[in-house]
């Protein structure tokens, strides 16, 4: 099996300055063109049919990206296996399409408190149980995630079953209208939240957090025996995977304007844990990658209707069968920082 | 210290002078590596108490005893298997460090600062082990021999005040227990107080200044290694007794 990671490792590392400079810069202005892909003849093999194109690039594929890189801090960096996930999504969503409906405050002022509220019910949930470990933990999770959602269903704030509907649209960032009509604005909102999770999530990696969450992972009677506070820590990287969740969830109402208790039910924690686990647990681009595959497959093969799911499944099984690490395993962290002292 | 109904440990009552090397020593069972569990906080007391310079250990999180000045290594190596050796040591020696989630993400002057510090201090304890040119690689590729010096390295990381070492000897052969030995006398010799657990009768008797010998979860002995040596209970526990001399 060709080692896709090292070879792109190698390419990247053998490059200087200006030259990945300008690889990052292609590489983004090739994406955020990604939207009008479908429009030319020679990239209209991309298109979905019977969902808009555009549309689809927002939600599922940026949503699952965004969510996949949260969940991955948790369960991919520190090795706490959430199964509960969608529920900071649902809470982020939520928090959206009640404040916007009921009071004047617009989406972009509603963020910081959906992902704020996020991160709250991220601590609330991790204080009593991140003591937990593996399947406990996992139990423990699958439990929150089903307890926010039969909340919302029965709660009359959130319009029970109905859920809430007319959530406005946000307002124009930088005279850039975000409604329908303008799926791509919405797409490159998400693409600058992703890279900004990226971003941090790079940040946090090579400084003493990563390490932290590293130690917990491989060994966390160790880690608190060499001073990790590692109960710290595994909140910390609940609430920020919950914050991130949250934010997704924000611009997921302020999108798609109707939500409902049925689009946030277990199904979706255990396909962002797929995209996770997929992609490549620990490794960013395997995620993103992972992330993008198992949101737009589906929507691809939406022509095999009644077999989609069958082959989507039979597509999952045979890859993790071949790379049972994921598309791009995680870092080798030895040849990195080898690298990085070679270079010093 | 109890188990249920085991009494693991029983009335021990020991002392670890600053600046010294102290020996551990008893027959495999005697609850050495207990009382290592106790000091560490893995083990909460069932009575009796422990004070570290003064201050009281009882209850204290397993992490704060690491901060307070305790750290130790482990019988069967536990490296972070996934993390090169430098990470190792880095990742103890985070315990003294200030800046935390915020200061990573914004990298600020403080935080770099540490991070700076903490990776110098790194190599230059892998350098005083001679496994520097080990740094870069994962714990679990390296030799057994240098798994053992990147635990006592990781172990300093922490910049402990005492360090205990659960059998740093354990498969070696002479000439690495040589080299350990002098190892040992060194660490002393920068500060560190040393409490170790060992069964290598040579290596202890020629590097401890005080041996506390332990014998079924009690104290049988504690003197001078000479004095340890020629003790007839030590004998006794170490060899047996015959039926008619008890």
């Amino acid at each position: 099996m060709i080692n896709l990671r090292d070879k792109g490792a190698d390419l990247w590392e053998g490059w200087n300055r200006p030259k990945r400079i300008t690889f990052v810069f292609a590489l983004l202005v090739v994406i955020s063109l990604l939207p009008f892909a479908g429009n030319f003849s020679f990239s209209s093999f991309l298109n979905t049919p019977s969902a808009s194109y555009q549309d689809v690039l927002v939600y599922p594929i940026g949503m699952f990206i965004l969510m996949a890189l949260g969940l991955n801090i948790v369960v991919g960096k520190s090795g706490l296996l959430d199964l509960g996930y969608v529920a900071f999504f649902a809470i982020g969503a939520y928090t959206d399409a009640i404040l916007t409906t009921k009071t004047h405050l617009n989406t972009w002022q509603v963020m910081p408190i959906g992902i704020a509220l996020a991160m709250l019910s991220g601590v609330l949930l991790g204080l009593p149980t991140l003591r937990l470990r593996g399947d406990y933990l996992a139990i423990v999770t699958l439990g929150f995630g089903e307890i926010v959602r039969i909340v919302i269903l029965n709660s009359s704030i959130t319009g029970g079953t109905n859920g809430v509907a007319s959530i406005p649209n946000p307002p124009s960032v930088l005279g850039q209208k975000l409604d329908l009509n303008h799926s791509v604005n919405f797409f490159w909102i998400v693409l600058v939240m992703i890279l900004l999770v990226i971003w941090m999530i790079r940040r946090f990696t090579v400084r003493r957090p990563g390490r932290a969450w590293e130690a917990i992972r491989q060994d966390e009677d160790v880690a608190i025996l060499m001073g990790v506070p590692i109960l710290r820590y595994k909140i910390w990287s609940f609430s920020i995977g919950a914050a991130i969740g949250g934010a997704a969830g924000v611009i997921f109402a302020a999108k798609v304007l109707v939500i409902a208790p049925d689009m946030f039910t277990f199904n979706v924690s255990v396909l962002i844990l797929s995209c996770v686990v997929f992609g490549g647990m620990g490794n960013i681009w395997g995620v993103v990658f992972g992330a993008t595959m198992l949101a737009y497959v589906p929507q691809r093969i939406r022509f095999i209707t009644n077999a989609r799911e069958l082959v989507f499944g039979l597509v999952l099984i045979i890859v993790m069968n071949l790379r049972p690490d994921g598309i791009l395993p995680r870092k080798k962290r030895e040849k990195l920082s080898a690298r990085k002292e070679k270079s010093a | 210290m109890q188990f249920g109904g085991v009494r693991a440990l029983d009335e021990v009552n020991l002392h670890v002078n600053k600046g010294e090397i102290c020996a551990l020593i008893g027959p495999n069972g005697a609850g050495k590596t207990t009382i290592f569990n106790v000091i560490t906080g893995v083990y909460q007391l069932t009575s009796g108490s422990i004070s570290f310079q003064g201050s009281d250990l009882k209850g204290l999180k397993r992490n704060i005893i690491t901060k307070r000045g305790i750290a130790r290594t482990f019988q069967n190596v536990r490296l972070f298997g996934d993390m090169t050796a430098l990470e190792n040591v880095i990742t103890a020696s985070d315990v003294h460090k200030k800046s935390g989630l915020l200061g990573a993400l914004f990298g600020t002057p403080r935080s770099r600062r540490e991070e700076r510090e903490s990776k110098a201090r790194a190599h230059e304890l892998l350098e005083f082990l001679g496994i520097d040119h080990r740094a870069d690689q994962l714990g679990k590729n390296l030799p057994y021999g240098d798994q053992r010096r990147l635990e006592i390295a990781r172990a300093l990381g922490t910049e402990p005040k005492l360090l205990l070492l659960d059998e740093p000897a354990a498969g070696f052969n002479p000439a690495e227990k040589k080299a350990l030995a002098e190892t040992i006398l060194k660490i002393r010799d920068r500060g560190y107080t040393v409490l170790l657990i060992e069964h290598d009768m040579s290596l202890i008797m020629g590097i401890s200044d005080r041996v506390i010998v332990l014998d079924f979860g009690q104290k049988i002995a504690d003197d001078l290694p000479r004095n340890v040596q020629n003790d007839p209970k030590v004998i006794a526990a170490y060899l047996g007794v015959p039926a008619d001399a008890s």
